[in-house]
């Protein structure tokens, strides 16, 4: 309705201008008619007496002109009139045109894309209803202050705090999960989400066809139902409504579909999308004798909620700390110790807004995204001061027009503001271009943080937020160029441009004005933050290397990694000894096969296993410290895998369930626990902290070399193995590993069909054990690609500034050189004249960019490894870098100075 | 010709509210009537007067009706708007105050210092 009416006030004052236009042009020929009249009087012939009463008017259009102006009518008019001009201008310089936009796209498209990730992983809300009413609910341990709040609770602690809370008009709990689609062999996963019953209504989903969970779905024994979601529908069914009725099959279970969530709705974790949902009663299908429904200390539940209409965040906050006691106090594992089960009922709920949904990946990426977002900015500023350079250089070659139309009655302002309406133009095409790279380079970001493990979704499309980011850039961008060089081609001495020399006016201006003095000082702000940038891409890069090249404990080459899930086959814990034996001898038997293992983890892996350990040495590790982290393996893991044993003896067959508790340990381990002895031959107990249960007693037989568990990044934490045959109940998955001669993947067909021998139902994984490791460093490899890429980018960008600017030097002194080489300069002065200038511009911007760089490096400490942020071979090589290329750049135009023929510049001049 | 002095900065658009103010006039007889009433001294550039007789119209100070000259010719004519002649009347007084303390300041002699 707004935009109607102002668009009307614009079409109403366009009409309107027509008659002003007339109107004014009457009264202005009235006058010099009355004038013309008075002169008649006095003798004069008309036609004279009219002649100079027009002279004495003056200038009748710049006249008319000032009329417009303050009349006021006159700004959009004169825009539409400029932007017209400025397309004409940019119509007539192509090359000029294509360059600017192209460089432009290609910088505000780095932005765009950086900032639509920013915008969709950190700061968009969650498409349901009322985001921002949403409140997430956390769980905090008084005793362990210094760790954050966490999001995983137990659903005993879920259905006690949905029963006792009054603050929420709807709150809900979920768990994201993978569901096997196959029915045995390959797995073919979907990403399942598991939702009470009121997560639905709760959020305001609707369903795009059939019906969506309920709480009356909810209850304990309830049947298998799912929902799917709108993408999933339309992928596997074709959006067909008969796939409401119809039967998936999840994880081995069959599970009847009810609905279809409505399109747009993918969720409340940003960064992935479910396809099937099921309600949380359901999961009891999965789960053996064990539920997660009844596990005490199984933290599986998220928990988010609704506050009611006129509840503040801070209420809910206080509330729920009051409830805490209550809901903490009826959830008590009953296994526990009595001291354990002491700290429980004293943890706390707390509470933490939503509306943005909630992400691991936010997390993750927040601090790498915020550094992507500096680096791009710095290429933008390089790529906008090199459009800075083009136009001062263009701008001596406009002289002569802006001279003619500055005589006829343009005012500077004016000028100023035509030139930058030019500018504008060109930073929003380029804007316009730039937003179509962003499309493109934001989904192939997506693509490139995403694992094997962990398939990032997110909802690209532009919103509002995304599209003001962009034309504040170009805006920004324009003025950046812009200006200066506005301003100083307006300053033409109108005599010198009209005097037939087109270029003395800007010329004079320019020498007068200390040569390329502002055309230097642009360069060198390129060097400096390009020499920024180089460093930091530098950094990342060595600290990349550093840890692809990191002694991991294990060899990582030809390693390939079988997921095994005997959940799904329907074998029980007493049988799952001996398939696993049967499969993994048949597996060592394949041809081409070095040698096989199998472990309940593989390094690095985030799915930890750890528990506190103690020795009867003096001052044993106590609390935290006594944390050590467990893999139970089979005696092929540690030959495959090449993690050398140091000392004592491997595990071997005569380790069975039944025999001695044995353990390996690593050499962090023998640091930690036994510090002045060997600790081969001695033992620990490992307590579990159930009620009733006393600690196992464990022999440690053998020591290893450390390797890695979680990440590359970590020091190395105490480790130790056990017998995969000692492993307890509960635990379903196994790992495989093979060493191959050969490419792994080439093993495939054989290893499945080998398993398919054993048993059909076993649902298999597959991937090589590089590719794990790989996958830990995706945000180190993020970073140094991109800051690689966009180093070189703004590298690029430096050296066509610079090499611009010096050939304009060179152009304008033609006459200087000219004259030296006429009264016998040798050519090797004039090179030495010009790379003088060069090294300033280097010195000058080195200097700048190294003081800016000691700043920058702090930000970026965190994500470097193996180095200090001042390093010095980074800064050098950087610094070496940058020189090289300046020189070359510098000396290509320098040479042309060289080869001035004296005759020529001096008749030119 | 009589030495003419160029218009101070500013003073134009008083000269004009005060030429208007003696009756309804033209773009050209505004001139004209600056002319006479200053005894010739005050040199205007003929066409500078309109954009002043634009903004003073925008500013609600003046208000103009087409009509016909005494030439019989189609001509603008301007007359002062209440508010123009409030502006008239608050200018001509600032401008006396800062004639006669510059006038002041001129007469001085050095005993009176």
């Amino acid at each position: 309705m707004k935009l109607l009416s102002s668009l009307r006030t614009i079409a109403s004052s366009v009409f309107r201008r027509r008659r002003t236009d007339h109107e004014m042009d009457e009264e202005l020929r009235s006058h010099i008619q009355h004038r013309a009249d008075d002169l008649e009087r006095s003798g004069l012939p008309r036609i004279e007496a009219e002649r100079r009463a027009r002279i004495e008017f003056g200038g009748y259009e710049h006249y008319k002109e000032e009329c417009r102006e303050n009349l006021g009518v006159h700004f959009f008019e004169s825009v539409v009139q400029d932007l017209r001009f400025a397309l004409r201008v940019l119509r007539k310089s192509p090359v000029f045109a294509g360059v600017a936009v192209l460089t432009l796209a290609l910088g505000i498209g780095a932005n765009t894309a950086i900032f639509s990730l920013i915008d969709t992983v950190m700061l968009r809300f969650v498409p349901v209803q009322e985001p921002q009413e949403l409140m997430q609910v956390l769980r905090f341990s008084p005793d362990r202050a210094s760790a954050p709040p966490t999001s995983g609770f137990t659903n005993a602690l879920w259905e006690q705090l949905r029963d006792r809370q009054d603050v929420f008009s709807g709150v809900f709990a979920w768990d994201t999960a993978r569901f096997d689609l196959a029915e045995g062999g390959p797995v073919h996963y979907a990403t399942g989400l598991i939702a009470s019953g009121n997560y639905f209504s709760t959020l305001g989903v609707r369903p795009a066809a059939g019906r969506l969970l309920s709480p009356a779905n909810d209850q304990r024994g309830c049947p298998s139902l799912a929902v799917l979601s709108y993408g999933f529908w339309q992928e596997h069914f074709g959006g067909a409504p008969d796939a409401v009725g119809a039967t998936v099959s999840l994880n081995h279970h069959p599970f009847q579909v009810i609905g279809v969530s409505a399109p747009g709705f993918y969720g409340m974790e940003v960064g992935s999308k479910f396809d099937v949902a099921i309600p949380v009663c359901a999961t009891a299908a999965f789960d053996g004798k064990q539920s997660r429904l009844d596990v005490r200390d199984w933290w599986w539940l998220s928990i988010a909620g609704r506050m009611k209409p006129g509840v503040t965040p801070e209420q809910v906050t206080a509330r729920l700390k009051v409830l805490s006691p209550a809901v903490w106090g009826s959830a008590v594992p009953q296994d526990w110790e009595a001291e354990w089960q002491e700290r429980f009922r004293k943890r706390l709920l707390v509470s933490v807004p939503a509306a943005t949904g909630i992400s691991e990946l936010r997390e993750q990426f927040q601090k790498p995204l915020t550094i992507l977002m500096a680096v791009v900015g710095l290429v933008l500023l390089i790529a906008s001061a090199n459009l800075a350079s083009l136009m001062l250089a263009r701008a001596s070659s406009r002289s002569k027009e802006i001279a003619v139309r500055k005589a006829l009655g343009a005012s500077r302002g004016r000028l100023v503001r035509q030139l930058l309406t030019e500018c504008l133009l060109v930073s929003a095409a380029g804007a316009a271009l730039g937003m179509l790279f962003a499309r493109w380079g934001a989904a192939l970001l997506v693509r490139y943080i995403s694992t094997r493990q962990n398939t990032v979704f997110l909802d690209l499309s532009p919103d509002l937020r995304v599209f003001g980011f962009t034309a504040a850039v170009a805006v920004l961008a324009a003025l950046l160029f812009g200006v200066l060089p506005a301003v100083r081609s307006t300053r033409v001495s109108l005599t010198a441009a009209m005097k037939g020399n087109p270029l003395q006016g800007a010329e004079a201006e320019g020498r007068a004005h200390g040569g390329l003095r502002s055309g230097r000082w642009i360069v060198s702000s390129q060097v400096a933050f390009s020499l920024v940038l180089l460093v930091i891409s530098g950094l990342f890069l060595r600290s990349l290397a550093k840890l692809v090249t990191l002694d991991l404990g294990f060899d990582r080459s030809n390693v390939l990694v079988v997921g095994a899930n005997v959940h799904t086959a329907n074998i029980g814990h007493e049988q799952r000894l001996a398939v696993y034996d049967e499969i993994e001898s048949r597996l060592r038997a394949i041809p081409g096969v070095v040698s096989a293992g199998r472990s309940s983890r593989v390094p690095p892996s985030r799915n930890e296993w750890s528990q506190l350990v103690e020795v009867d040495t003096p001052n044993p590790p106590k609390g935290e410290d006594a944390v050590v982290l467990f893999n139970f393996i089979s005696p092929g893991y540690l030959p495959t895998l090449r993690t050398p044993l140091l000392e004592g003896r491997n595990f071997g067959a005569n380790d069975t369930a039944g025999s001695m508790k044995v353990a390996l340990v690593n050499e962090a381990f023998a640091r930690k626990f036994f510090p002045t002895m060997d600790p081969v031959g001695k033992s620990f107990r490992r307590n579990e902290g159930r009620a009733g249960v006393p600690p196992t007693v464990i022999q440690i037989v053998g020591l290893v070399k450390d390797a890695k568990y979680e990440s590359l990044r970590e020091k190395t934490p105490a480790q130790s193995y056990f017998p995969i045959a000692q492993i307890p109940e509960g635990d379903e998955s196994e790992f495989f590993e093979l060493r191959t001669g050969n490419r792994p993947s080439s093993l495939l067909p054989e290893v499945q069909n080998v398993v398919a021998q054993v048993n059909k139902g076993i649902a298999l994984e597959f991937h090589s054990l590089a590719a794990q490791v790989d996958d830990s460093l995706v945000r180190e490899r993020l970073l140094a690609t991109l800051s690689t890429f966009f180093g070189g980018l703004a590298l690029l960008l430096a050296m066509i500034g610079l090499y611009g600017a010096v050939s304009y030097g060179v152009t304008q002194r033609r006459g200087e050189f000219g004259v030296r080489i006429a009264l016998g300069a040798a050519p090797g002065t004039i090179l030495r004249l010009v790379m003088r200038e060069v090294a300033v511009m280097l010195a000058g911007g080195t200097v700048a960019g190294v003081a800016m760089s000691l700043v920058a490096v702090q930000m970026v400490q965190k994500f470097l490894f193996g180095l200090t942020p001042i390093d010095p071979t980074t800064f050098a090589a950087a610094v070496a870098l940058l020189a090289a290329v300046a020189v070359l750049a510098g000396y290509l135009p320098a040479r042309r100075a060289m080869g001035v023929d004296p005759m020529a510049a001096l008749r030119y001049e | 010709m009589p030495d003419q002095a160029q218009i101070l900065p500013g003073t134009l658009d008083l000269l004009i509210l005060k030429a208007v103010s003696l009756g309804p006039l033209h773009g050209y007889g505004i001139l004209l009537r600056i002319g006479q009433i200053s005894g010739g001294a005050l040199l205007v550039e003929q066409g500078a007067l309109y954009p002043a007789l634009f903004r003073l119209v925008k500013q609600g100070l003046l208000k103009a009706t087409w009509g016909t000259s005494e030439n019989n010719r189609r001509a603008k004519f301007y007359e002062l708007t209440a508010a123009g002649r409030k502006r008239l009347r608050e200018e001509a007084e600032g401008w006396n105050r800062l004639a006669a303390a510059i006038g002041a300041a001129l007469a001085a002699t050095p005993e009176e210092v």
